[in-house]
């Protein structure tokens, strides 16, 4: 996860973050089938078992009727645009491939004025693809005028079929900060300072700060300093190991009530020798902020290094 | 309030990785097999509820748009209910209103999660807040070994005990035809695993699992037509603030709450002497200890005590997690789903190898988010 | 709400922030606060009243899983019965409808958010399909939009100009809207002119995103009575999903409306959609709008634009309707909130007895929700 500070806490302040994830999707037989099917030029349907309908492209289960869909079937290459659109430079089109009763969505290749409804097309391939097995695995299609119709078949051959398809999703965002997490880090940026908002009924003071208190559901009132120290309310020593993580393990993971505060903070606890934490470390002791010099300081939690046991 | 039946269940073979069908396929089979358990076709279901895990464990957005098609749902009412882990059990509560509301008849709950699908741990990770802990947070497992921690110290939640925890839903998961973690397991193998974020070890974890469970609820209408329905006697899920002053970690404030309404909801003034079997979900060992004290079943501190008593135990007087709980199988998506579908079955006298003898009332207890969303559900095979 | 042994439930407050391109300045948890807020202020309810919380939002939109959770406490939702729907608060609203009317809550809070200011709102919608067929092919809103107004102009008759006069409409009545932050409505010209984004529409035909929070309050009769001098009573729900693959959809129409809108008046008692005469219902395009228009039964297909002269028998949209100002997961929400302001006596004279309120979700709106309520 990358976050990124954006200078100077005011109005409209953002936080850049990322949510960079991969995955291996099970494609499911049907899906699985039709995709290799594609590299070999061969465009899949399928028929609902429980009311025939054939199914451009194969898919698993019928939408119409739930039924199951069994078999394939070897489409024609040939059909008519059934619907259209451009977007950019893309013109989308619904393919009513002949002796389908499902039509498929895939790339016209031609200008949008010659890519009216009713007219006939037929699959066009690419030169090459970087990635096999995907719906681009076919290029789209191209108008053919006056070509005959086809007609589908039973597939006969044998596809071995993917299983899965990895996938990356990447989603970029822009967190507004809101008035009460700006001021809390700008505080922390400027005057290495942890400030709380109050709750004008029960007096607890809330870190991060926020408008309203979650039990009372009473207006915050104002902002108060909270100190750098506080008890150690639960910790846990860390082990495992993450993509993503900013200490290398073993380190210990802790929750601290900072004085003057009524919530929990997580951070690091550090500063001893861990090797005996289970020994050293006791639930309720007092712990504090060790920070890092001004000219490291981001203006984030990890400005403070860790909290450090404070020993009587 | 009018009454409400669980009237057919139905659960996948859960598999670390199912590679023969997808999300869609998944969820299929568990909704095949609850309507064949309550001999209904999709005809006969006027409203669907899907619950899984969050939308980025398996790249798909608001995936019960993809899921309908797959399921005969076309053109009915469909909508998705999520909380976390506890998903399943907030969806049944969707369910359980729309009947009592006279909004539908009979409506199928489907809940799966094909976790294999993501890398956990990086899917897990947009759970945090981008502002405020992103940086030290250590996933679930992180705070709640923690607390596990506090526990240990302040109510005797042992690493022992919750080493028995992880013994007995193990050996427990043995008889469960849908479990596919088999190992039979030692309380030193456990205290020996690996310490993942210590108290946590491996043994205290359970798997990553691929599967889906449907349950189909109807009202006393529908359930006239039903061999053996298990009547909903109470259901509720609170939540509670992530981070709301002096939020008590070490005792599970909504759940209490939650049991509590439950509990006067089904007529039940001690839990330990008139529920007959339990099933709670438990992402790590340490949370089943913390359950038996939130819902009642002993006093404050007396969970390592219970534990090592065997009352908890599948031939114990309050058996826990007779399925094997989540050890057994651990589809987040489902998992509180098939709390609820196990205390059902056990009431309904179906529950095969694990059949608690005589079970009349079942408390299934569930939950998610950062252990702020929690839910209870009390089932009988009397209609009160 | 329909049957003897339940009681009735109403509306009783309402609340909406304004409408914004972009709150820039207030994060989720301050549009949520501050919605929960306005709605409880003079309304006579108190947060201790309130049984339950229906939250709608979108991990994809607002950059975290189970994002709710983070939530609760701007909602209220601190130790109270919540749930999420993940969809648009238009069927939150059902669930809220539900759990009162069935006896499980007297009072409940339905909340519905978004900031799509802070997302890509392409990456929330192809993210929407399933992943193998049609998302590689980059369809998304978009594309959809084009696609399903290209179909509805090849079947129903209808023109390229009715389909502007309909977003004219549109931004013309949200322009006097207070509560939809607007530079100011195009022509009819700048409609026609503007940029084909998706032939054939323009881009001021595609709903505007915009950032906003919008919360009802709902109550069982007993209770409404008690404390609200303005109930208004819901009177039918139905919601209804279409197909996945936009290839099966029935060209022109929106199928899933139709049996929404069914099922609604159905359990309403009422048999003619048009003893309607104020109808809120949202849409994500100019021919998103027709086809809802006509699915509900306000018009032949298409003859929608019927619905939008002076003298139409039914108003559509006092309030500009989505495509000036579309929240996504508020949206349906919104129409709700629009169409009780409109009964309640919010917008000053009370000039309807009875309105209908729609909302939608998914890619190409799959998924339909629609509300009737009566004064």
């Amino acid at each position: 996860m990358n976050n990124t500070f954006t200078s100077g806490i005011g109005d409209d302040a953002v936080l850049e973050a990322q949510i960079n994830l991969p995955y291996t999707l099970t494609t499911g037989k049907a899906a699985g089938t039709f995709l290799v099917a594609l590299d070999q030029k061969i465009i899949l349907g399928t028929t609902c078992e429980k009311c025939q309908k054939v199914i451009v492209p194969a898919t698993d289960y019928c939408g119409a009727c739930g039924g199951q869909n069994v078999g394939f079937l070897e489409m024609p290459h040939s059909g008519a645009i059934t619907a259209v659109t451009k977007v950019d430079d893309k013109v989308f089109i619904f393919v009513h491939l002949d002796g389908a009763d499902i039509d498929l969505l895939h790339i016209f290749h031609g200008d949008l004025s010659t890519a009216k409804v009713g007219a006939r097309v037929t699959a066009k391939w690419p030169e090459s693809v970087e990635v096999a097995s995907r719906i681009t695995s076919l290029d789209g299609f191209e108008l053919a005028k006056d070509s005959a119709v086809g007609s589908s078949k039973p597939f006969t051959g044998t596809i071995e079929p993917i299983s899965e398809m990895p996938y990356k999703l990447s989603l970029n965002y822009k967190h507004s900060y809101g008035p009460h997490y700006g001021r809390m880090f700008d505080e922390l940026a400027t005057n290495q300072r942890i400030i709380g908002s109050r709750c004008s009924a029960c007096h607890n003071v809330l870190v991060p700060p926020r408008e309203y208190c979650d039990i009372c559901y009473a207006q915050t009132d104002l902002y108060k300093d909270v100190s750098d120290a506080g008890k150690l309310q639960a910790f846990s020593i860390i082990n495992l190991e993450f993509v993503g993580q900013t200490r290398t393990p073993p380190y210990v993971y802790g929750e601290v009530v900072l004085d003057g505060s009524a919530t929990r903070l997580i951070h690091n606890i550090g500063g001893f020798d861990i090797t005996k934490a289970k020994e050293i470390l006791t639930i309720g002791m007092q712990v504090k902020a060790v920070w890092r010099p001004k000219d490291q300081c981001k203006g984030t939690l990890d400005d403070i290094e860790y909290f450090q046991p404070v020993f009587e | 309030m009018r009454n409400v039946a669980i009237l057919g269940v139905g659960q996948t073979n859960h598999a670390r990785r199912r590679t023969d069908v997808s999300t869609i396929g998944l969820s299929r089979e568990a909704v095949l097999r609850a309507l064949e358990d309550a001999d209904l076709t999709m005809d006969d279901i006027d409203s669907v509820v899907v619950c899984s895990g969050p939308v980025l464990f398996a790249a798909v957005n608001q995936p019960e748009k993809w899921l309908a098609d797959a399921i005969g749902a076309r053109n009915k009412p469909v909508v998705r209910v999520t909380s976390g882990g506890g998903t399943g059990l907030a969806g049944a509560l969707a369910a359980v209103n729309q009947v009592r509301a006279g909004h539908a008849n009979r409506v199928l709950v489907i809940a799966y999660d094909k976790l294999s699908e993501g890398a956990l741990q990086y899917s897990i990770s947009t759970l945090y807040d981008p502002f405020w802990g992103r940086e030290f947070a250590v996933g679930i497992m992180g705070f709640s070994a923690a607390y596990w921690k506090s526990r240990m110290d302040l109510l005797g939640h042992s690493e022992e005990a919750a080493a028995m925890v992880s013994v007995k839903n193990h050996k427990n998961a043995l008889l469960n035809p849908y479990a596919h973690v088999k190992k039979e397991i030692t309380v030193e193998d456990v205290l020996n695993s690996k310490p993942l974020c210590w108290p946590i070890k491996l043994l205290d974890v359970p798997p990553i699992s691929d599967g889906a469970c449907a349950v189909i609820l109807g009202s006393e209408d529908a359930a006239k037509k039903s061999e053996n329905p298990a009547w909903i006697r109470g259901m509720a899920y609170y939540c509670e603030a992530e981070n709301a002053a002096y939020r008590s970690m070490i005792q599970s404030e909504p759940l209490t709450i939650a049991a509590a309404k439950v509990y006067r909801q089904a007529g039940i003034t001690n839990p330990r002497r008139q529920v007959d079997v339990v099933e709670v979900q438990e992402p790590y060992t340490c949370f089943e200890l913390s359950y038996y004290e939130g819902l009642g079943l002993c006093p404050s501190g007396g969970a390592a005590e219970l534990m090592a008593s065997g009352a908890t135990q599948i031939d114990g007087d309050i058996p826990v997690n007779p399925s094997g709980g989540c050890m057994g199988a651990n589809p987040i998506g489902a998992t509180a789903l098939i709390r609820l579908a196990e205390v059902a079955q056990q009431v309904r006298g179906k529950a095969g190898a694990y059949q608690i003898e005589g079970a009349k009332v079942g408390l299934a207890q569930a939950g998610g988010g950062w252990a702020n969303l929690r839910g209870v559900a009390v089932v009988s095979s009397e209609k009160g | 709400m329909m049957n003897d042994d339940l009681e009735r439930v109403a509306i009783v407050a309402s609340a909406q922030t304004q409408l914004r391109s972009a709150w820039g300045s207030m994060q989720h948890v301050d549009l949520i606060g501050a919605t929960v807020n306005d709605l409880l202020n003079g309304s006579g309810f108190r947060i201790q009243d309130i049984d339950v919380i229906i939250d709608c939002g979108s991990d994809v939109l607002d950059g975290r899983s189970i994002s709710n959770c983070g939530f609760l406490g701007a909602m209220g939702a601190h130790h109270k019965e919540e749930s999420r729907v993940e969809e648009d608060g238009i069927f939150g609203a059902i669930y809220g409808a539900n759990k009162v009317s069935g006896g499980s809550a007297d009072v409940a809070l339905v909340i519905a958010y978004s900031k799509p200011s802070e997302s890509s709102v392409a990456g929330y919608y192809s993210t929407l399909s399933e992943p193998f067929y049609q998302r590689p092919l980059g369809l998304d809103h978009i594309s959809a939009a084009g696609l399903l107004a290209n179909q509805y102009l090849t079947y129903s008759g209808a023109s390229e100009e009715d389909l502007i006069t309909i977003a004219f409409e549109s931004w013309r009545k949200a322009s006097h809207n207070k509560d939809v932050e607007m530079l100011g409505a195009p022509s009819r010209d700048d409609i026609a002119r503007a940029v084909r984004i998706a032939d054939p529409l323009t881009a001021p035909q595609i709903s505007r995103n915009v950032d906003g929070a919008v919360a009802i309050l709902i109550a069982k009769e007993s209770v409404a009575r008690k404390l609200s001098d303005k109930p208004v009573w819901i009177t039918g729900i139905g919601s209804a999903i279409d197909s996945h693959y936009l290839t099966e959809r029935v060209p022109g129409k929106m199928k899933a409306a139709e049996t929404a809108t069914k099922f609604a008046l159905k359990s309403a008692g009422i048999s003619d959609i048009k003893q309607f005469k104020l109808a809120e219902v949202s849409a994500t395009s100019s021919a998103n709008e027709a086809m809802v228009v006509e699915a509900m039964g306000f018009a032949d297909f298409g003859k929608a634009i019927n619905c939008y002269s002076e003298n139409s028998a039914v108003s559509i949209n006092p309030s500009g309707g989505a495509i000036p100002a579309d929240p996504i997961m508020a949206t349906g929400l919104v129409r709700l909130h629009e169409a009780y302001k409109q009964l309640s006596g919010g917008y000053g004279e009370v000039k309807f007895d009875k309105a209908i309120a729609h909302g939608a979700g998914g890619l190409g709106m799959q998924n339909h929700c629609v509300i009737t309520l009566e004064a």
